[in-house]
């Protein structure tokens, strides 16, 4: 006997009624708040090529990815991300085209995550990208639409961390460190790791104004004003520019009127290779890990022959929803109008107030049970339905009302408002 | 108010933490006493404790379950969760070595199969795969790892060595030094963005209560 085959594989789920219906919703608004800024919605496979990804190992290690093999044999993944599939479109399908362009997705992505606090190995991402556009209004706009989406979703609670990597890089380049210590040190400000820091910079030969800058890096978050204390130690043209592009930022945010939502981290530095400028991660009460990351990714479309900067974010749809739920938000919930109920001498009547109900926007169900109106009132209290529309010949009908059990005498005219 | 979750080390680390958030004000004693209960609070701080399994305190963290853990360096590293790793603590000091019978040292790269016996699997691995760019052969213990070379289980040991008696009385040396280990406070990284004002008076206040430790010690 197939031993496995009433279970599903750890990491993805069955996302039953409610859930269902909650997430559809979820989509829906996060697909009109991208639509209202603009974008343009594509769709990628959902399997892909494994090169496609293979030169982003920071961001899609392969042992994160589920592979597997065609018929030539070639390696084949589940797309583990879809930012990277549309740098691969804006570099082929769109070579030519009209730049700026601005894309949308939500799309199912996969991942040998490990499981747990929000995280699936199938989960739902949704998000956007602006390509071919380098501004600071640019990002500005990424950042906005990632905050209105957020709000859209019903999230109030949540802080944006915005930071840049060009200033650390900026930082590294003074030191003269190798490639492979940047990377160590990158780690160990990303974990905020002061004492690392200050252990592997006591081993270099790095001057004491640049030691003390990179000893701040990991407490270098808060407010703005974080930017104004290091702009006075900033070491080269490098950092100081990226100083002064995330100050950019951040006055256009202000004049969004988002600077609430925003604050500063300086000491935020994921990939290297992948990211070239702004960086932020959105967070919120009730989950461990980030609601939503993204940035400025400038050389990403060139590894599929295009220079073109980019910028974008994505958003953990399963994420939101684990946060919408243990902040106890309420959402609106699947609910049905009306049962329509009939005998034999009211069917083809009990159809047609059936469409035009529905023609007006209701949801009516029909009762196919056949058992008749009493029984039909259990399943409907059951289901919280609000009432019953019981046909009981071509003209005349009963309305019950299920929530105080009351019923009155009512003909088509009056219940539909027209004739039908 | 929303209350902070911390999870302590179960163990030896379990008293030292106390003393620690004791010394800053926070009302311990609940989870002095003989309770049974696996969450203990002190409701004027908002605070709630919880004491977990050593090995789990960065997992609690990283998910968000505990704002804050208390847990040895040597099990971040075992575990390698995405954590934000804010204060040394300094106590519990020990290092996490290479062992092996003393006739392998400076030897160790001659050895063609290395079988590495330990508890640690994964700063094995780190340590020679990255370090050393050598493959190795892991055999997981759950103890009395120093036994392994002495029986014929593994050519050498990776494991936590404090004074380095239990080493020398079984004819074992020290063969290298992966890192110095010592207890840490880590803070997951949404909670140090959502209660940062919360969080980062906890982590100064310990950090003074340290400062003045390490005067008084010297």
């Amino acid at each position: 006997m197939p031993k496995w085959k009433i279970y599903t594989p750890e990491g993805v789920q069955d996302i039953l009624l409610e859930d269902c219906y909650i997430k559809r919703k979820l989509e829906a608004k996060l697909r009109r708040v991208f639509a209202g800024f603009g974008y343009n919605e594509v769709e990628t496979p959902t399997i892909e090529f494994y090169d496609v990804f293979a030169a982003d190992s920071d961001v899609t290690p392969q042992e994160t990815m589920f592979k597997f093999f065609d018929q030539q044999g070639r390696i084949l993944v589940l797309r583990p991300d879809i930012t990277i599939p549309i740098a691969r479109i804006a570099a082929t399908k769109y070579r030519d085209a009209r730049y700026p362009m601005k894309l949308s997705y939500i799309g199912n992505t996969f991942k040998y995550n490990e499981l747990g606090g929000g995280k699936q190995k199938e989960f739902t991402q949704a998000g956007v990208e602006i390509l071919g556009a380098s501004t600071p209004e640019a990002d500005a706009e990424i950042i906005a639409t990632a905050i209105s989406a957020v709000k859209a979703a019903g999230l109030e609670n949540f802080q944006i961390d915005i930071g840049q990597v060009d200033f650390f890089k900026g930082i590294m380049e003074e030191t003269g460190l190798a490639q492979q210590e940047i990377e160590q040190m990158r780690i160990l400000i990303d974990r905020k790791d002061f004492l690392g820091v200050e252990e592997l910079v006591k081993q270099h030969d790095i001057p004491d104004a640049l030691k003390e800058l990179i000893f701040s890096l990991p407490g270098l978050f808060g407010s703005t004003d974080v930017i104004d204390k290091v702009e006075k130690m900033a070491v080269n043209k490098r950092s100081l520019k990226a100083l002064e592009n995330l100050r950019q930022i951040l006055n256009i945010l202000d004049e969004y009127e988002l600077g609430k939502y925003v604050s500063v981290d300086l000491g935020m530095v994921q990939s290297l290779n992948y990211y070239t400028g702004l960086i932020f991660r959105g967070f919120t009460y009730g989950v461990g890990f980030p609601i939503l990351s993204g940035g400025r990714y400038d050389n990403l479309v060139e590894k599929f022959g295009k220079k073109c900067p980019a910028t974008g974010f994505s958003l953990g749809v399963n994420m939101i929803m684990t946060a919408l739920d243990r902040q106890k938000i309420d959402f609106e919930r699947h609910t049905t109008d009306s049962l329509v109920c009939y005998n034999e001498r009211g069917r083809k009547t009990a159809f047609k107030i059936c469409n035009e109900l529905r023609r007006q926007g209701l949801t009516v169900e029909m009762d196919i049970t056949g058992l008749g109106v009493e029984q039909s009132k259990e399943y409907a209290v059951n289901k919280g339905i609000g009432g019953i529309l019981n046909v009981l010949d071509e003209e005349n009908i009963e309305v019950i009302n299920l929530t105080n059990g009351e019923s009155v005498k009512t003909n088509i005219m009056e219940l539909t408002g027209r004739i039908i | 108010m929303r209350y902070l979750n911390i999870a302590l080390s179960k163990g030896r680390l379990t008293e030292l933490s106390i003393d620690l958030f004791e010394a800053i004000g926070i009302d311990c004693t609940e989870l002095k006493g003989s309770s049974r209960k696996l969450i203990l609070t002190d409701e004027e701080s908002k605070i709630k404790f919880f004491l977990v399994k050593p090995s789990d305190v960065p997992t609690y963290v990283e998910y968000g379950a505990a704002d804050i853990g208390i847990v040895g360096k040597d099990t971040l590293l075992e575990e390698g969760r995405h954590l934000y790793e804010v204060l040394n603590l300094g106590f519990a000091a020990c290092r996490m070595v290479v062992a092996g019978p003393a006739e392998l040292q400076g030897k160790l790269d001659k050895l063609n199969n290395k079988r590495v016996a330990t508890k640690y699997p994964r700063i094995a691995r780190e340590y020679f795969e990255h370090k050393r760019k050598e493959t190795i052969e892991v055999i997981k213990l759950n103890g009395s790892v120093e036994l392994a070379p002495l029986v014929g289980l593994s050519e050498v040991i990776v494991d936590l060595v404090e004074s380095g008696r239990t080493l020398k009385e079984n004819g074992l040396a020290v063969l290298d030094i992966i890192a110095d280990i010592s207890a840490r406070m880590v803070v997951n990284r949404v909670s140090m963005k959502m209660e940062s004002e919360r969080i980062n008076s906890i982590i100064d206040g310990i950090r003074k209560q340290l400062e003045k430790g390490r005067l008084s010690n010297d």
